[in-house]
C-alpha cells in the first residue's frame, strides 16, 4: 500500500478545533446574551417581583380555579339581556370592521410606496395615521371616545373602527406593495388619472385578497369588541367589569368560557369564509 | 361553419355565469347593507346619549381639551415607560419558556401521542389567543395581588398563542432528513431535536419572537388600567384628575415607546437572522 508515501492530515496542517462562531463573532454574540441576561434580571429586581413566591403561585392559582371560578354559572349566560349584548358585541365588531376598512382602503393606496399618489408627502403621512391607529391600544381607543362621546356603543363602534383601520390598513398597503406593476403602467400610459389606476389598474389585482383581509379583519375586531365594553362602550364587556367588580367569579368564568365559544365560532366562520374566497378567485 | 354556434353556446353558457355571479354578489352587498343599517339604528342611534352628547361644538371642545398637551408630564414618564418595557421583555421571556410544551404537543410529526396531546396543545393555543390580555391581568391580579407579577404573567400566558402557534407549524414543515440524519448516528431524541430540529426552526421563532415583543409592548401599556403598573397607571391616573393634556402626553410616549420598539426590532432581527 501507498500509506509511506502519503502523509496523514495532522502532519500537514495543525491541529484545529472548529469551532461555529469565531473570535470576534464569538465576543459579540456572548456579550449580547450577558446584556440580555443582566436587564432580565435587573428588571426582576426594579419591578420588585418575588421570585420566591413565584413557584407557590401556580399552586394559588390552580386553587383560585377549583375554589371559586369552577362551577361557571352557566344559566348566567344563557340569560336573555346577556345575550343581546353579545348581539350588540357582533354589531359594534362589524360596523367597526366595516367603517375601519372603508378608511384603510384609501390609507393602504396611499401608504402604498409603489403607486402612492405623491411619495414625498401622502406617503409619509398615510403611514403615519396608520401606525398611530396601530399603535394605540384598542382600550386606550375606547376610553378616549368614552370621554369624548359619552357611554354608549358609538364609542365603541369607533373605537374598533380606529383599532381596524391600523390593523387593516397595514395589511391592504403590503397587499398593494406586492402587486405586478404591468397593468399599472398600462393604464398610465392611456392617459388615465391617479384615481382611474388604482380603480382598473390596482384594484381588480388585490379584490380577492382584500376580501380575505377584511373577513380576518372582522374576525379581529370581534376579540378586541370583547373587552371595550370594559372601559363603557357597550356589549359584553360591561358584564364581564361588572362582574369582576362585584367578585361573581363564577360568573366571571361563565362569561370568559362564552367569549371563548364565541371567539372559537366567529374563527371558524372567518376561516371557513375565508377559504371559500380563496376558492371563488 | 359548425363552429360558430358551438362557440354561441359557450359563450351563452359565459354570460349566464356571469349574470348568475353579479346576481350572488348583489344579494351579498344587499346583506350587508341591510345589517349596516340594522347595526347604526341599534348601536348608534338609540344607544347613544344625545344629550349628554351636544352640539357639534361641545364634541370639538372636548376633543380640544385633549390637544393642549401638557409637556411638563413628559419627564415624569421614563420610569414608567422603563417598567411598561420591562414588564414585556418579561412577560415576553416567560411566554417563551412557558410556550415549549404547547410547541412539543402542537406538532403534529413530533407530537408525542397525537390523538390526546394535540388536543390540549391547540386548546392552550386557542384559549391563551382568544381571552383579551386585560381580562388575563385581571385574573392574574386576582391571584398573586396588584403589581407588575401580574402584568408579567398575563403578557407571557397571553404570548403563548400566538409563539406556539407559528413555531409548531415552522416545525410541521421542517426538512426531515437532517433529523434522519442525526437518529442514523445514534441520537438520542434529545440530541436529535438540538442539532436535527432547532437549527431549523430557530430563524423562524426569532423572528415570531421579536414580532411577538413588540406587539406586547403595546399591550403592556395598557396593563396599568387594571392595576399592572407601567404607563397604563399614569394614563389611567391623569384620565381621573380630568388632565386631558396629561392623557394626550401618555399617548404621545407609548407612540414613542412603540416606535423605539419597531426599531430595536428591525436592528436586532437585522443582526441575528
Amino acid at each position: 500500500m501507498a500509506s509511506q508515501d502519503t502523509l496523514s492530515v495532522s502532519e500537514v496542517t495543525p491541529e484545529r478545533t472548529w469551532r461555529r462562531f469565531k473570535f470576534p463573532g464569538s465576543l459579540y454574540r456572548y456579550l449580547g446574551l450577558l446584556a440580555a441576561v443582566a436587564f432580565l434580571s435587573l428588571s426582576v429586581n426594579y419591578l420588585n417581583i418575588p421570585l420566591d413566591r413565584f413557584l407557590g403561585m401556580f399552586g394559588r392559582v390552580g386553587d383560585l380555579i377549583t375554589d371559586r371560578y369552577y362551577p361557571p354559572d352557566i344559566e348566567y349566560v344563557t340569560d336573555p339581556d346577556y345575550i343581546a349584548s353579545v348581539i350588540e358585541t357582533i354589531q359594534m365588531a362589524y360596523l367597526g370592521a366595516l367603517f375601519g376598512m372603508l378608511a384603510a382602503v384609501p390609507l393602504g393606496w396611499f401608504g402604498a410606496y409603489n403607486v402612492s399618489p405623491s411619495r414625498r408627502f401622502i406617503y409619509p403621512i398615510a403611514r403615519l395615521l396608520t401606525m398611530s391607529a396601530r399603535a394605540v391600544h384598542e382600550t386606550i381607543w375606547a376610553i378616549l371616545f368614552v370621554t369624548i362621546l359619552g357611554f354608549g356603543m358609538m364609542a365603541g363602534v369607533f373605537a374598533l373602527t380606529m383599532f381596524c383601520i391600523g390593523f387593516a390598513g397595514k395589511l391592504f398597503a403590503e397587499e398593494i406593495e406586492a402587486i405586478d406593476m404591468g397593468p399599472v403602467e398600462a393604464i398610465r400610459a392611456t392617459g388615465a388619472n391617479e384615481f382611474k389606476v388604482m380603480v382598473y389598474g390596482i384594484f381588480p389585482q388585490v379584490r380577492v385578497a382584500f376580501t380575505g383581509i377584511g373577513i380576518y379583519t372582522w374576525d379581529v375586531a370581534f376579540r378586541a369588541a370583547t373587552v371595550v365594553g370594559f372601559f363603557g362602550a357597550g356589549g359584553m364587556g360591561w358584564y364581564l367589569k361588572r362582574n369582576v367588580l362585584q367578585i361573581e367569579t363564577q360568573r366571571v368564568a361563565a362569561i370568559l368560557l362564552s367569549i371563548v365559544v364565541l371567539v372559537l365560532i366567529s374563527e371558524a366562520i372567518s376561516a371557513f369564509a375565508r377559504a371559500k374566497v380563496a376558492k371563488a378567485k | 361553419m359548425t363552429a360558430v354556434p358551438h362557440m354561441d353556446q359557450r359563450l351563452d353558457a359565459f354570460l349566464a355565469g356571469r349574470r348568475r355571479g353579479k346576481t350572488t354578489r348583489t344579494l351579498i352587498y344587499l346583506v350587508i347593507a341591510l345589517l349596516v343599517i340594522w347595526s347604526v339604528k341599534t348601536t348608534i342611534v338609540d344607544d347613544t346619549d344625545w344629550e349628554r352628547l351636544g352640539s357639534v361644538s361641545d364634541v370639538l371642545a372636548s376633543i380640544g381639551n385633549f390637544l393642549a398637551i401638557d409637556w411638563g408630564l413628559m419627564p415624569d414618564l421614563w420610569q414608567p415607560a422603563l417598567e411598561t418595557i420591562m414588564v414585556a421583555t418579561l412577560g415576553t421571556v416567560l411566554g417563551v419558556i412557558s410556550c415549549i410544551p404547547a410547541i412539543w404537543f402542537g406538532a403534529l410529526n413530533i407530537s408525542p401521542f397525537p390523538p390526546i396531546t394535540y388536543p390540549i396543545a391547540r386548546l392552550m393555543m386557542t384559549l391563551s389567543r382568544s381571552i383579551h390580555e386585560i381580562v388575563w391581568a385581571l385574573f392574574f391580579v386576582a391571584a398573586v395581588g396588584l403589581g407588575a407579577l401580574a402584568g408579567v404573567l398575563a403578557i407571557a400566558v397571553r404570548s403563548i398563542g400566538f409563539i406556539a402557534k407559528m413555531s409548531a407549524e415552522a416545525i410541521e414543515d421542517l426538512d426531515p432528513r437532517p433529523v434522519e440524519a442525526i437518529r442514523a448516528v445514534g441520537g438520542n431524541e434529545f440530541q436529535v431535536f438540538i442539532y436535527a430540529i432547532l437549527p431549523q426552526v430557530l430563524p423562524v421563532m426569532v423572528g415570531v419572537i421579536i414580532f411577538e415583543w413588540e406587539i406586547n409592548i403595546r399591550r403592556s401599556s395598557v396593563l396599568g388600567l387594571v392595576g399592572a403598573g407601567g404607563l397604563g397607571l399614569v394614563f389611567f391616573r391623569q384620565l381621573n384628575t380630568f388632565n386631558e393634556g396629561g392623557v394626550t402626553a401618555v399617548i404621545l410616549a407609548i407612540l414613542l415607546l412603540i416606535l423605539f420598539g419597531e426599531l430595536v426590532s428591525y436592528f436586532v432581527r437585522k443582526a441575528i437572522i
